[in-house]
């Protein structure tokens, strides 16, 4: 049993704080492709910042100007400080759901990326405050892992956490790969950066070897079952936290998100990545983002924005 | 470290800066009192780094806790914490088993009286109290007559302040009836003194505090106990903008049950419910941190969205309890508190064991005009404010400040009252680097359902300027921890 309101909140901790993680990689691969002058580092920024705008931008930033942005802009939602206010905002009206430990964890990373010191730490040394933060948002989720009861509210932050982060490889795929969006990645540096940007390269080069490949990377990132941020992992566990925290909700026979849940892992799992083509992986990377907005909008509406007359004690 | 024994009354120039304050910790010949001799001679030890790094840590560890309230600027906006001593407040066996027993008579008594105002009125046919006293305060609640509280127990939390006069004899200086706060940083204190200074804590032998959530949950589920076999409590606050959220929270989370908003709960056929993830879930019990006037805009304000339509109804009907109670504001109406004294023994018939203050009830001519010829040693308090506003501490005023005040209370004389200006006791504090003496009163927590319990600790606030006397955190107070200590214990450290 859970109040509805608190259940939002742990989802939305959840969202926030796995979109800060990966801007920060964003944010600090950018960096790292201004530091030398070829023609793939043009590459690597133009799909970072296709990544971030869903190539809506207009007026071309330079690099060092969408790292900014993407760490520190305070109007950006989806820039690092905001993301973390947010998810200490939502921490702070649920603050008696969390354990003291994991409490702390996210108290302190806010703390330093809105303190006084922040703007001068990350201009010093930016891919140090960027590695910093990821490092800290790791011992926020070891800590959640570790001292919170594995039950429903945990289900929730771990909705929110695989939610956001499908929805963030799916789009990073589209801009690496995505036809509509210019032309497909094809050099190394930015096929390298791309894993990086889905910390995904170590764990590739330990399955497929140094061997780098488009076609390779893209099964990888959508297709692999035990790496943590394919596409097929996500739903995955999507789908498990989804039947876990629907167990006890009476939807009068209706269906539910659970049904969005299965058929789209269902999607990943026995889809067949040798024989998928280009332009099918590019409908299947569509399909999952729109699932997952769909599947946005099904918990809230299960499980928080209910109407009471249907929920009404006998 | 060595003490500076300042006397903090220093300006002023008034009469009642002659007397001297008492100090908690040195006697007036300027010796240590036993019961400090222990921690003053760990102090003594400690070198001014030592200390600051203390501090340093105390204030880490607040600021960890999320104890801190936001200043919100034009561009942004930044985390303060409340300001806190690091020199805990020490109270032997002895003294507070006065304060134990005279608050237990004080809020015994009180529950009485709401008891009787809210049913048979027998205090007012009887004369004790003027009538239009407490039916003419803005705190009395008419739609409670008549309505079963069980016990009895109207105001099931209670927070008194409490302060010591020169004498050395503690007097009430208020009671808070009504959501008093301030219990958490009494918990959060105690926790950061225990890190501060774990051998000084360890020897002194001092009581514990940290049952209070366990005790509160007892206290809000025996209000149900009689008629739901396992009741369900929550907390209800005003939301995470409230300057007590941090308590709410806290409270919540150390008892285990649920902290809802008013937008959390929904009554249907007289029963209130709260919204779960898997549909509406009955509630028994609501320690609501809400003010009367926001608990249910269908009785109260109409204009408040931080209650529950329709919440005052399923209490009407004994489907759910409100603690406390609505309408226990007029118990601690600052005219009401007067008459303390006299409801003690009217229902008791007993003499107050803690005194009160002497106190001039404007609304009586003869003392209104002593309170206007003696305005420059009064403290004038308006009837229905809190926290320090809407108050003329006279010897502090300025001759302008003073007529301004004059003419206020000429016009609205019966919602003004005069006390004498109280030397609150000192205690010493880390100021600046330097062990100072700072103003102090005593905020102790009272539960009350069944029976009447107080913990053993309290809140001790602190006026950090030097020289004020005004205690509230709104206007530049801070806190430290209090330690009560067992029988026996403290007076010569152990081997």
């Amino acid at each position: 049993m859970m109040l509805a309101r608190v259940a939002d909140s742990l989802y939305w901790i959840g969202r926030y704080v796995e979109r800060a993680e990966h801007m920060c990689r964003l944010a600090d691969v950018l960096l790292n492709a201004t530091l030398d002058r070829t023609e793939s580092s043009g590459q690597v920024a133009d799909m970072v910042i296709s990544a971030i705008t869903d190539g809506q931008h207009d007026a071309p930033l330079s690099p060092w100007d969408a790292a900014l942005a993407i760490t520190m802009d305070s109007e950006n939602g989806d820039s690092v400080t905001a993301a973390l206010a947010r998810a200490r905002e939502n921490a702070r009206q649920v603050r008696d759901q969390l354990t003291t430990e994991t409490w702390e964890r996210l108290n302190l990373i806010y703390l330093r990326v809105t303190g006084e010191a922040a703007a001068r730490d990350f201009s010093d040394a930016p891919s140090q405050f960027l590695h910093d933060i990821i490092a800290d948002l790791h011992l926020f989720k070891g800590a959640a892992d570790a001292t919170m009861s594995h039950g429903e509210g945990w289900g929730f932050l771990q909705l929110g956490v695989f939610i956001e982060r499908a929805q963030l490889i799916g789009k990073l795929l589209q801009a690496g790969f995505g036809r509509s969006l210019g032309r497909p990645v094809t050099e190394h540096a930015a096929m390298t950066a791309l894993l990086r940007m889905s910390c995904a390269l170590e764990p590739y080069l330990r399955k497929h070897t140094a061997d780098i490949q488009p076609s390779l990377i893209r099964q990888f990132l959508m297709f692999d079952e035990d790496f943590p941020r394919s596409l097929r992992f996500s739903t995955a566990r999507i789908e498990e936290h989804l039947s876990s925290v629907g167990r006890n909700v009476d939807l009068g026979g209706g269906a539910g998100p659970e049904r969005l849940a299965g058929r789209l892992k269902a999607r990943l799992l026995y889809a067949d990545p040798e024989a998928l083509g280009g332009e099918e992986s590019d409908n299947l990377v569509a399909t999952v983002l729109e699932e997952c907005a769909r599947l946005h909008a099904g918990i809230y509406d299960t499980f928080v924005a209910y109407s009471l007359e249907m929920r009404l004690p006998a | 470290m060595r003490y500076a024994l300042s006397d903090p009354s220093h300006s002023s120039g008034a009469q009642a800066a002659a007397v001297k304050p008492y100090d908690e910790m040195m006697d007036p010949t300027g010796e240590v009192r036993p019961h400090y001799a222990a921690l003053a001679r760990r102090v003594a030890s400690l070198a001014d780094e030592d200390l600051a790094e203390r501090q340093r840590l105390l204030e880490r560890f607040f600021l960890l806790q999320g104890i801190t309230f936001t200043v919100y600027g034009a561009e942004s906006s930044t985390e303060r914490i409340i300001p806190t001593d690091l020199l805990p407040r020490i109270i032997p066996a002895t003294e507070w088993a006065t304060i134990e027993a005279g608050l237990t008579q004080r809020l015994k008594a009180l529950n009485m009286f709401l008891a009787d105002i809210y049913s048979d009125q027998k205090i007012l046919m009887d004369g004790v109290v003027p009538r239009e006293l407490v039916l003419g305060a803005p705190s009395y609640r008419r739609e409670m007559q008549n309505l079963f509280v069980p016990h009895q127990a109207y105001a099931n939390v209670c927070g008194s302040d409490l302060i010591r006069k020169p004498d050395g004899g503690f007097a009430v200086l208020e009671d808070n009836l009504r959501v008093p706060s301030g219990v958490s940083y009494m918990l959060a204190n105690r926790e950061a003194a225990k890190r501060t200074f774990p051998g000084s804590f360890r020897m002194a032998g001092v009581r514990r505090i940290e049952e209070y959530p366990d005790l509160l949950l007892s206290t809000l589920r025996s209000m149900a106990a009689d008629w739901r076999p396992n009741p369900q409590v929550v907390v209800l606050t005003p939301g995470v903008y409230n300057s007590a959220y941090f308590e709410h929270a806290y409270l919540a989370r150390l008892m285990g049950v649920p902290l809802v908003e008013g937008r959390d709960l929904v009554t249907h056929d007289n029963m209130v419910y709260m919204r779960t993830t898997t549909g509406l879930r009955r509630v028994d019990v609501i320690y609501r941190r809400v003010d009367d006037d926001f608990v249910d805009p269908l009785t109260f304000r109409r204009d408040s969205s931080l209650g529950v339509a329709g919440l005052f109804n399923a209490y009407r009907a004994g489907n759910v309890v409100i603690c406390n109670a609505p309408g226990t504001g007029v118990a601690d109406d600052k005219a009401v508190y007067a008459y303390v004294p006299e409801i003690i023994s009217y229902y008791l018939g007993q003499d107050a064991i803690l005194p009160n203050i002497e106190t001039y009830l404007c609304r009586e001519p003869s003392q209104l005009s002593h309170v206007l010829a003696n305005l420059d040693s009064l403290v004038v308090k308006a009837v229905g404010a809190s926290g320090g506003y809407g108050m003329l501490v006279g010897p502090h005023a300025t001759q302008a400040e003073r007529e301004a005040f004059a003419e206020a209370l000429r016009a609205n004389p019966e919602n003004y009252i005069a006390q004498p200006t109280i030397q609150l006791s000192t205690a010493p504090c880390l100021i600046d680097g330097a062990i100072d003496p700072r103003h102090v009163d005593l905020r102790p927590f009272i539960l009350s359902a069944d029976k009447i319990r107080v913990t053993p600790g309290a809140l001790t606030r602190v006026a950090l300027r030097k020289g004020s006397l005004v205690v509230n955190s709104s206007q530049g107070g801070g806190s430290k921890d209090t330690w009560v200590l067992g029988e026996g214990d403290g007076q010569e450290p152990r081997p």
